[in-house]
């Protein structure tokens, strides 16, 4: 994963499961969330999602929450996640600016 | 129950079509043996396979993938790759990563492949759907196959050394060698080409 915390674009992929882990949630939730969000535009494998979901375990932007029981894992994202979350907004408005001035706000 | 015999070896996309179409036919997958799969009857296209190649990763997470696969609501079964009927083996994977360097018999040898079965919901099913996954998904399948070819290419040059003529030792290894750098070419232009699309775009 290319994502870093100094300043560097999230990945699309990386953003919506963050977004999705603001309220915690099993994979098939992050699937759901990310499918219905982007309205079917945007389908994660299993694959992929796993080893994503295990990238940002080790970055320590999300964590597993601990049920004591079931084996069925769910994820919630940590204050870390929320940070990064939160800069990755930033970017994106800034950038969204950047291309108003330059395409102009009116997209016909 | 119908049971069938075939082999497809390192053509995990053979293998996968040929279970679609078996689903499509209505037969569901319910055992796999090291060269037998069996069958239940199910409504035709009620499920899809995908394959995975999970070789050169470590027992444990391989169990943990296909826990998290099955969390999601899927079905995993665990598939040889080679056939390769001793128990008690200890293999030397170099293209694995970390403790997934040691395959095991019993253990994580001969359970090279997943096949993941999941409902069919109209859409297309796969596994592996950003970029920077594939790039990695095709990384480790070239990798294996490369180890090999390297390997046969190494027992060529040796034989050549020894016999100081091209003896059918060096020829059969050369071949060897040539016929498995053909998979592990296809992988790495699979590769680069998801390489250079993720730097572009993501999906």
């Amino acid at each position: 994963m290319r994502d870093n915390v100094k300043g560097g674009a999230l990945t699309e992929v990386t953003f919506f499961i963050l977004l999705a882990l603001y309220e915690k949630m099993h994979g098939y939730g992050i699937m759901q969330f990310v499918e219905e969000k982007t309205g079917g535009r945007l389908i994660l494998g299993a694959g992929s999602l796993y080893g994503a979901l295990n990238n940002l375990q080790e970055k320590g932007w999300i964590s597993p929450v601990d049920d004591g029981k079931g084996r069925k894992k769910e994820y919630i994202i940590t204050e870390l996640g929320r940070e990064v979350a939160k800069a990755e907004l930033l970017r994106m408005k800034e950038l969204v600016i950047t291309a108003e001035q330059i395409i102009g706000g009116d997209l016909e | 129950m119908k049971k069938y015999y075939r082999f497809f070896g390192g053509f995990l996309k053979a293998q996968e079509k040929w279970l679609n179409q078996m689903a499509e036919k209505g037969y569901r997958l319910d055992r796999t043996g090291k060269l037998s799969y069996e069958f239940t009857k199910c409504k035709p296209g009620e499920y899809q396979y995908c394959i995975d190649f999970v070789a050169g990763q470590s027992d444990q997470k391989v169990k943990d993938y296909k826990a998290f696969l099955e969390e999601l609501g899927y079905q995993v079964f665990y598939k040889n790759i080679n056939l390769n009927l001793s128990v008690g083996k200890v293999r030397w994977r170099p293209y694995g990563k970390g403790t997934g360097q040691i395959a095991v018999n019993p253990g994580n040898y001969n359970k090279e492949l997943l096949i993941v079965e999941k409902k069919n919901d109209g859409r297309c099913f796969e596994l592996h759907t950003t970029n920077e996954d594939r790039v990695l998904y095709y990384k480790a399948l070239r990798n294996a196959r490369l180890t090999v070819a390297v390997l046969f290419l190494i027992f060529s040059i040796i034989s050549f050394i020894q016999a100081q003529s091209f003896s059918k030792g060096v020829i059969g290894f050369g071949l060897l060698a040539i016929l498995l750098l053909i998979p592990a070419f296809l992988y790495q232009t699979q590769m680069l080409y998801f390489s250079k699309k993720s730097s572009i775009e993501e999906e």
